[in-house]
C-alpha cells in the first residue's frame, strides 16, 4: 500500500511536468466541411502532404472527395480564430482530379496545384475570387507539388518520359489573377533509368531543393537535387538522402522499401526531409529524417528515426511536417500502437525527437489518419486529418488547432 | 542480334519475377475484385512492393511449383498490389484510392503479405513473408475447407 501510495505522488508530480513539456495546447476538433455521409469519401493526400496553410489571418484546407460522384478538389477557408470553416469551394474542373497541393501566400490569398484528367492544373484564390484555372499543357502529369518562392511559386511533378514517370520544376509567375509558366526544367538531368515520383519542394533564400522517390537502384529510395541559386532552373546532380539498408539480405532484395518524402524549413535556412522508411523490415515503416547540409559535400545528413522505442513496434504511415522561423519543428503521421490509427506528433528538442504524443482529440475511436499540418510566424499547430469508423466506411475531415506554449 | 534478344527477353523476364510470379494471371485490385464478384470465387492478394527480397525469393521458391500454380490459378481471383505504387484503384464502394492505400488499409506493413478474401473482400486467411510450397498448399487447403463449410465463395 505504501509502494502504491508513493507511485501515486511520483505520478502527480511527475504528470505536471509531461504536460508542460508538450509544447501546444490544444483545442477540440471541429470539422472542415459539413458534407459527408455514405458513399463520400474524403483524402487528404498530396505529393510533400500539403493539404493546409495559413496566410496572414486565414487557414485553409484542400482536399479531394466525391460528394457529387466525381472526385474533384475542394477548398473550404477560417479565419485563425472562427470556430467554423466556411462551405467548401470546388476548385478542380469537369474531369476526376486527385492530389491538391496547397500553398499559402501574402494576404489570405493562395495557390493550388492539382491532377486532372492526366495534367497538373493550377489556381490562385483570393478572399473574394478564384483566378481562373491554369492547365499545363503536357499531358500524363501527376503528384503535382507547389512551393512559395518570394510571391512567385515553384511547381514540381512526376510527368511520363517513356516507360517512366520523371521529376519536372516550373517557376510560375503571379500577374493579378493570372499564372504564368516560366523556365521549366527536369530535376535531373541524366535520362531516367526508372521511376521518379511524388516530388516536393523548397525555395531557400538562396537556392531551390527538390526531393523525390526514386527506384533507380532497383527498388524505391529517397533523392534531392539543388539548384546553384534561387532564380536558376539548372540543377546539380542528384544525391541520395535514405541510406541502403544495413547489408544485402534475402529480406531485403535489391534494398529496403522508403515512401513519400515531405521537406520543412525552419530557423534561419534550415531545412529536413522526412519519409516513411522500411529499413527494419519486421515491423513495416517508420518515421525516418535527414537534415539538409549546406555547403557540405552530402547534401543531406544522417538518417535519424524520427518515432520513439514505444511506436517501434507500430507501423507508421503518412509522414508530414511542419517548421517556423524560430526553429521549432514537428514531424506528424499515423499509427495503430493503440489498436485503431491515431494521429501521433514527434517535435525537434534538445535530444533530437521528442517521446512520440497522441493529439488529444484525434486519437479517439476509429480510424484516424492521414495528417497535414503546418506552423505559423508563432509557432501555432494547424492539423487536419481523415476520421473513418470502419475500412471502406464513410470518412470525415476534421481539424484542430494547437496554441504554441511559451517554454 | 539472337543474343540481345536473348537478353532483353532475360531481363524482361528477371523484372517481372521481382514483382509477380511467372504464369500466374495476376490483376490489379480493382478488376479483380469485379471478376471475383461476377465469377463468384474467392480472391488471392498479393501485397508486394518493387524490388522486395521475400517475394522475389517466394516467387522463385515457391509460387514456381506446378501444383500450387494450377491450384491457386483454377481456385482463386488473383490480385497484385504494389503497396508503394500511387497507381489509383476504384473500390467496389467507388472510392478511388492509391495501391498504397489499399496496402496500408490491409495492413501491408511488410512485404510479402498475402490475403485470401471472399468475392466481397473480407479477409479469410493471411500469410506474412516469405513462403514455401508447403505453405501455400497448407493455405489452400485451409481456405477450401473455410469456403467449404461456410458454403461461400
Amino acid at each position: 500500500m505504501r509502494l502504491q501510495i508513493a507511485w501515486f505522488w511520483l505520478l502527480l508530480t511527475v504528470a505536471p511536468l509531461s504536460v508542460q513539456a508538450q509544447p501546444w495546447e490544444f483545442d477540440k476538433p471541429i470539422a472542415v466541411t459539413k458534407t459527408q455521409g455514405e458513399k463520400i469519401f474524403h483524402h487528404l493526400e498530396s505529393a510533400g502532404r500539403h493539404n493546409i496553410a495559413i496566410s496572414t489571418d486565414t487557414v485553409a484546407v484542400a482536399w479531394e472527395d466525391n460528394r457529387d460522384g466525381t472526385p474533384r478538389i475542394y477548398l473550404a477557408r477560417k479565419g485563425r480564430n472562427s470556430q467554423s470553416f466556411s462551405a467548401a469551394v470546388k476548385i478542380s474542373g469537369g474531369g476526376e482530379a486527385f492530389e491538391p497541393s496547397l500553398v499559402a501566400l501574402s494576404t489570405n490569398r493562395f495557390a493550388l496545384a492539382w491532377e486532372e484528367d492526366a495534367r497538373i492544373h493550377m489556381r490562385l484564390v483570393t478572399p473574394t475570387k478564384l483566378g481562373p484555372i491554369f492547365t499545363l499543357g503536357e499531358s500524363e502529369a501527376m503528384q503535382a507539388s507547389l512551393a512559395n518562392h518570394d510571391q512567385q511559386l515553384l511547381l514540381v511533378y512526376s510527368r511520363r518520359d517513356g516507360r517512366y514517370g520523371r521529376i519536372w520544376m516550373q517557376h510560375i509567375e503571379i500577374d493579378g489573377q493570372t499564372l504564368r509558366p516560366k523556365q521549366v526544367c527536369a530535376v535531373d538531368a541524366e535520362p531516367v533509368r526508372d521511376e521518379q515520383l511524388y516530388p516536393t519542394v523548397i525555395s531557400l533564400a538562396d537556392r531551390i531543393i527538390v526531393a523525390w522517390e526514386d527506384r533507380r537502384p532497383g527498388h524505391t529510395i529517397i533523392m534531392a537535387a539543388q539548384t546553384d541559386n534561387q532564380k536558376s532552373c539548372h540543377f546539380r546532380s542528384p544525391q541520395r538522402i535514405s541510406a541502403a539498408s544495413p547489408g544485402r539480405s534475402a529480406a531485403y532484395g535489391k534494398g529496403h522499401g522508403v515512401a513519400r518524402v515531405a521537406l520543412a524549413q525552419y530557423g534561419t535556412g534550415q531545412l529536413v526531409a522526412v519519409w516513411a522508411d522500411k529499413r527494419d523490415f519486421r515491423e513495416g515503416y517508420d518515421i525516418y529524417s535527414a537534415n539538409y547540409q549546406p555547403g557540405n559535400k552530402q547534401l543531406f545528413g544522417p538518417n535519424i528515426r524520427v518515432q520513439d522505442g514505444f511506436g517501434g513496434v507500430a507501423q507508421q504511415w503518412h509522414a508530414t511536417v511542419a517548421g517556423d522561423p524560430s526553429g521549432r519543428l514537428v514531424v506528424g503521421w499515423d499509427d495503430k500502437r493503440d489498436g485503431d490509427a491515431n494521429i501521433m506528433l514527434s517535435w525537434r528538442d534538445d535530444n533530437g525527437w521528442s517521446d512520440d504524443f497522441a493529439v488529444p482529440g484525434a486519437d479517439s475511436a476509429g480510424e484516424q489518419n492521414h495528417p497535414t499540418i503546418s506552423l505559423d510566424q508563432e509557432g501555432n499547430l494547424y492539423l487536419a486529418w481523415i476520421e473513418r469508423t470502419t475500412i471502406d466506411g464513410p470518412t470525415r475531415v476534421r481539424y484542430l488547432f494547437g496554441k504554441a506554449i511559451k517554454q | 542480334m539472337r543474343i540481345v534478344l536473348l537478353l532483353v527477353t532475360t531481363l524482361l523476364a528477371f523484372s517481372a519475377m521481382a514483382e509477380t510470379p511467372h504464369g500466374y494471371p495476376f490483376q490489379s485490385f480493382d478488376k479483380a475484385m469485379q471478376q471475383a464478384k461476377t465469377e463468384n470465387k474467392p480472391l488471392f492478394v498479393y501485397f508486394g512492393r518493387y524490388g522486395c527480397g521475400y517475394c522475389e525469393k517466394t516467387n522463385k521458391e515457391a509460387f514456381s511449383d506446378k501444383q500450387v500454380r494450377e491450384a491457386y490459378t483454377k481456385h482463386y481471383v488473383l490480385a497484385y498490389v504494389d503497396s508503394e505504387s500511387g497507381k489509383r484503384l476504384r473500390l467496389p464502394s467507388g472510392e478511388r484510392v492509391t495501391e498504397r492505400e489499399v496496402g496500408t488499409r490491409y495492413n501491408a506493413f511488410v512485404t510479402p503479405v498475402f490475403t485470401f478474401m471472399t468475392a466481397d473482400g473480407k479477409p479469410l486467411l493471411r500469410l506474412v513473408g516469405v513462403q514455401r510450397i508447403e505453405d501455400l498448399r497448407e493455405a489452400d487447403s485451409k481456405v477450401q475447407q473455410l469456403l467449404a463449410k461456410s458454403g461461400k465463395p
